[in-house]
C-alpha cells in the first residue's frame, strides 16, 4: 500500500471519528485490517425516506492509487434503491466514478451516499427493475423499500402482507431472500412471481 | 512454395486495390469525376509528423492573433474543432465566456468550496491568477508583452505557483488537501480556480490519469471543480520520459479526433492519418496498409447505406446473432432432385450436378424467373394486412422480414469470400493453360480484372440490403428494389461467366462487366447522397 494512501486514510479515519455526524450516530467507520486497505462504513437511513430507522453497512476498499482514484464502495446490507443493485450492492454514483476528486474524503463519500438515499436518480439507474418500479408504481416502491429496510437494516415498518406472500413461496421450497427478491421485482404479484420462479 | 503463393496473393491484392482506387481505367473519357463518379473522393494520407506540423501551424496562428500560450491555444482549438476563426470571433466577442466554456476558467471564481480536509487553508497565503502572480512557465514569463487583456482576466498564466513574488508568503507553511502534509508555499501549484495542491500530488495525479489514457481532459483535483489542466503544467510536473511520451500520444489522439478533417486509419498497427476537406461517407483507401473505410464514421465502407443506418443494422445483427445463426449453412438440397449441394463459389446461380436443374441459392426458386426482367428474389413482400394482425403474428412477421434481409446480406458477404477462392482456382487454371502454351499470363489478365470488378459490385450489393431494410415502403423503395434486383441479376451473370471463363469469350465478359458496373453506379447516383 502506497504511503500516501495510508496516511490519507489514517487521517480521514480520524476525521470521521471526530466529526459531528458521528456524534449524531449518522455515520460510522471501522477498520477491517491493519493494512488500511479495507474499511467498513455505516450510514443511517435519512429521515423522511423509506430508509429511515435503518442502518446500512458498506464495504470500502481503498485502491493502491488512493486518493487519485476513488475508493471502491458497495452496500453489504441489502437495499431496494434505483441507484443500488438489489443483487450485488453495487452503487451508481458519479463521485465514485468519473467525478471523483483527489481532495474528496471518506466522510464526503459517506455523506454523499446518505444524500443518495434521500434523493434517488431513477434516470441513471443501477438496478433497472427498481428504477422502473420507482417511476411507474411509486407507492409499491415505497412499500418495498421500507420492507427491505425492516428486514435487512432494522427499520421499523413491518408489512404482514409481504411476509405472508413470502411465506407462501417458502412453503414451496424457495429460499426466503430469493422469494422476497422475486416478489419485489414482480410488484408483489404472487402469481407472476411463481410463474417467474418455476418457468 | 508457400512463400511464393503468399507473394502472388499480395500482388494480386494490390491490383485489386488499384482497380478500386482509380476509376480512370474503366472509362477513358471522363470529364469531371466529381460529377460523374458518385464515389469520387479526394483525400490525402499523412504521417504523424505531417499532422503534428499541421496542428502546430494552427496553434501558432492562434498564438499570433490572440497572443496566448501554445498550451492555451491547443485547449481552445480542441474545443472548437480546430476552427481558428470561430475561436478568434468568440474571443473578441466575450473572452471570459469563451474561457469558462473551454474550462480554462472556473464559472464563478469567487465561490470557494470549503475543503473538509484542510479547513485551515489560509486564503492570504495564496494569490491566484492575478497579474501579480509569478509563473514558472517560461512561455509566459514576460509579463510586459501585450497580453494585458489576458492578465486582466487573470489567466495570463494557465497555472500559478502560489508564491506571489513577495517571498514572505512562500516561507509560510501550508497544508496540501490531498496528501495532508505541510509544505512551503512555493511547493504549491494551482490553476485559475485557485485550488492549490503540492507539486508531488499534482505529478502523482497526472501519472494515474495518464495511465488511464486521460490527457487533454485532466481536471483540477478539488471536488466539484472542472477546470482543465493545460498541457504546460502537465509537462512541467511529469518528469518520467515514458509518461511524458504517453501523455503526448494521448493528447495527439484527442487533437486528431477533435479535428473534423482528420481520421486515424483503422488498419491494424497503421499510423496513417487521412485528411479530407470534405466530411462525408465516402471510401478511403489507406495508401500505406490498403485498409478501406468510410471517412465519416471509420467503419467498413457502406455505400449506399449511410453511417447511422449501417450502425443500426450492425447493432441489430449483433443483437440477433443467435436467431440468424442457422442461416450459416453451406449446403442446401436441390429443390428438384433433393440431392445435397455444397456451395463452393460465390455465384448464387446454382446448377445441380445431378439433375442439371438451374436454381437460385437464396430463394431456391427456378433460375429462369431470375432474369433481369423478373427478379423477385431480392425484394421482401410486406404483408399488407399486418396492422390488423395479433402481436404474435406481427412479431413473427418482423423476424421474417429481418431474416430475409439478413440472409441476403450475409450471403453476399460469404460470396465475396468464396469468390476469393474462385480467383485462386482461376490462377491455377490459367497457370495450367500457360504451361500448355495456350496464351500467356497477359492474355488471361482480363479475368482478374473481371474478378476485381465483381468483388466491387458485390460489395455494394451487400450494403444495399441494410439500406432496403430500413427504408419506408413507397415508390422510392420500389425504385430502389428494382435497381437492386437489376444489379443483383447482372452480378450473378458476371459471377457465372467468370467461373466458367474457358467457355466465355473476352468480348462477352467485358460486355457483362460494363453492364454490372453501370448498374452499380446508377444505383449509387440515385441513392447514395453525396452530402449528408
Ligand atoms: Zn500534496
Ligand atoms: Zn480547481
Ligand atoms: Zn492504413
Ligand atoms: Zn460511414
Ligand atoms: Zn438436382
Ligand atoms: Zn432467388
Amino acid at each position: 500500500m502506497a504511503n500516501m494512501a495510508v496516511s490519507r486514510i489514517k487521517r480521514e479515519f480520524k476525521e470521521v471519528m471526530r466529526s459531528e455526524e458521528i456524534v449524531q450516530c449518522s455515520i460510522k467507520i471501522e477498520l477491517i485490517n491493519d493494512s488500511w486497505t479495507e474499511l467498513r462504513g455505516e450510514i443511517a437511513g435519512p429521515p423522511d425516506t423509506p430508509y429511515e430507522g435503518g442502518k446500512f453497512v458498506l464495504e470500502i476498499k481503498v485502491p493502491e492509487t488512493y486518493p487519485f482514484n476513488p475508493p471502491k464502495v458497495r452496500f453489504i446490507t441489502k437495499i431496494w434503491h434505483p441507484n443500488i443493485s438489489s443483487v450485488t450492492g453495487a452503487i451508481c454514483l458519479d463521485i465514485l466514478k468519473d467525478n471523483w476528486a483527489a481532495a474528496m474524503t471518506l466522510r464526503t463519500v459517506l455523506l454523499s451516499l446518505q444524500a443518495l438515499l434521500a434523493a434517488a436518480e431513477p434516470d441513471d439507474p443501477q438496478d433497472a427493475v427498481v428504477a422502473y418500479q420507482y417511476k411507474d408504481k411509486y407507492q409499491l416502491f415505497l412499500m418495498t423499500a421500507k420492507h427491505w429496510t425492516n428486514i435487512y437494516a432494522g427499520g421499523p415498518h413491518k408489512f404482514t402482507e409481504c411476509d405472508s406472500k413470502i411465506q407462501r413461496l417458502k412453503d414451496m421450497g424457495i429460499d426466503e431472500h430469493d422469494a422476497r427478491a422475486v416478489l419485489s421485482k414482480e410488484n408483489w404479484d404472487l402469481e407472476k412471481a411463481t410463474e417467474n420462479l418455476f418457468s | 512454395m508457400s512463400a511464393d503463393s503468399d507473394m502472388e496473393y499480395s500482388d494480386n491484392d494490390c491490383e485489386y486495390d488499384d482497380y478500386y482506387n482509380s476509376g480512370e481505367d474503366c472509362d477513358v473519357e471522363r470529364l469531371d469525376p466529381k460529377k460523374t463518379d458518385p464515389e469520387y473522393f479526394e483525400f490525402v494520407c499523412l504521417t504523424v509528423e505531417e499532422v503534428e506540423k499541421l496542428l502546430n501551424e494552427s496553434v501558432e496562428k492562434l498564438n499570433t492573433i490572440l497572443e496566448i500560450t501554445p498550451s492555451l491555444a491547443k485547449v481552445l482549438l480542441l474545443e472548437h474543432q480546430w476552427d481558428n476563426q470561430v475561436v478568434v470571433d468568440k474571443y473578441r466577442k466575450d473572452a471570459n465566456a469563451l474561457l469558462i466554456t473551454a474550462r480554462i476558467k472556473p464559472p464563478n471564481p469567487l465561490l470557494s468550496i470549503p475543503d473538509p480536509l484542510a479547513p485551515s487553508t489560509s486564503k492570504d497565503a495564496v494569490v491566484f491568477g492575478t497579474s501579480s502572480s509569478v509563473s514558472r512557465s517560461s512561455s509566459c514569463s514576460n509579463d510586459d508583452s501585450p497580453r494585458n487583456a489576458l492578465i486582466s482576466l487573470g489567466i495570463c498564466n494557465t497555472y500559478n505557483t502560489v508564491a506571489p513574488g513577495g517571498g514572505i508568503i512562500s516561507q509560510r507553511c501550508q497544508m496540501c488537501p490531498v496528501c495532508a502534509s505541510s509544505q512551503m508555499g512555493d511547493k504549491f501549484f494551482s490553476l485559475s480556480c485557485g485550488h492549490a495542491f503540492c507539486k508531488d500530488c499534482w505529478s502523482t495525479f497526472f501519472d494515474t490519469q495518464i495511465f488511464q489514457g486521460i490527457s487533454t481532459q485532466i481536471g483540477c483535483m478539488a471536488p466539484m471543480c472542472n477546470v482543465r489542466v493545460p498541457e504546460d503544467l502537465v509537462l512541467t510536473l511529469v518528469t518520467r520520459p515514458v509518461m511524458r511520451d504517453k501523455y503526448q500520444q494521448f493528447a495527439f489522439k484527442d487533437y486528431v479526433k477533435s479535428h473534423p478533417q482528420l481520421r486515424f486509419c483503422p488498419g491494424p498497427n497503421c499510423q496513417i492519418i487521412v485528411r479530407s476537406p470534405e466530411v462525408c461517407a465516402k471510401r478511403v483507401i489507406c495508401t500505406s496498409c490498403h485498409t478501406s473505410f468510410c471517412f465519416k464514421c471509420g467503419m467498413d465502407y457502406h455505400a449506399p447505406t449511410d453511417c447511422v443506418v449501417i450502425k443500426k443494422w450492425l447493432t441489430k445483427c449483433a443483437d440477433d446473432s443467435e436467431t440468424a445463426n442457422y442461416i450459416s449453412a453451406n449446403t442446401k438440397d436441390c429443390p428438384k432432385c433433393h440431392i445435397c449441394i455444397e456451395k463452393n463459389g460465390g455465384c448464387n446461380h446454382m446448377l445441380c450436378f445431378n439433375c442439371k436443374h438451374d436454381f437460385c441459392w437464396m430463394c431456391l426458386g427456378d433460375w429462369k424467373t431470375h432474369g433481369s426482367e423478373y427478379y423477385e428474389c431480392s425484394r421482401y413482400k410486406d404483408n399488407p394486412n399486418i396492422a390488423n394482425e395479433s402481436v404474435h403474428v406481427q412479431a413473427r412477421e418482423a423476424l421474417k422480414k429481418y431474416l430475409h434481409y439478413y440472409e441476403r446480406w450475409e450471403n453476399h458477404s460469404k460470396s465475396l469470400q468464396l469468390e476469393q477462392q474462385t480467383i485462386d482456382r482461376l490462377r491455377d487454371r490459367i497457370n495450367e493453360k500457360v504451361m500448355k502454351g495456350r496464351g500467356t499470363w497477359i492474355d488471361w489478365q482480363y479475368l482478374f480484372n473481371a474478378a476485381a470488378l465483381l468483388a466491387k459490385c458485390r460489395y455494394t450489393l451487400q450494403y444495399t440490403y441494410p439500406y432496403a431494410y430500413f427504408m419506408e415502403s413507397g415508390s422510392r423503395k420500389d425504385l430502389f428494389e428494382y435497381q437492386q434486383a437489376q444489379l443483383e441479376a447482372e452480378i450473378e451473370n458476371l459471377s457465372w461467366k467468370i467461373e466458367r471463363a474457358e467457355t466465355t469469350d473476352l468480348g462477352d465478359l467485358e460486355n457483362q462487366m460494363d453492364i454490372a458496373e453501370k448498374r452499380r453506379t446508377t444505383l449509387l447516383k440515385d441513392f447514395f447522397p453525396v452530402d449528408f
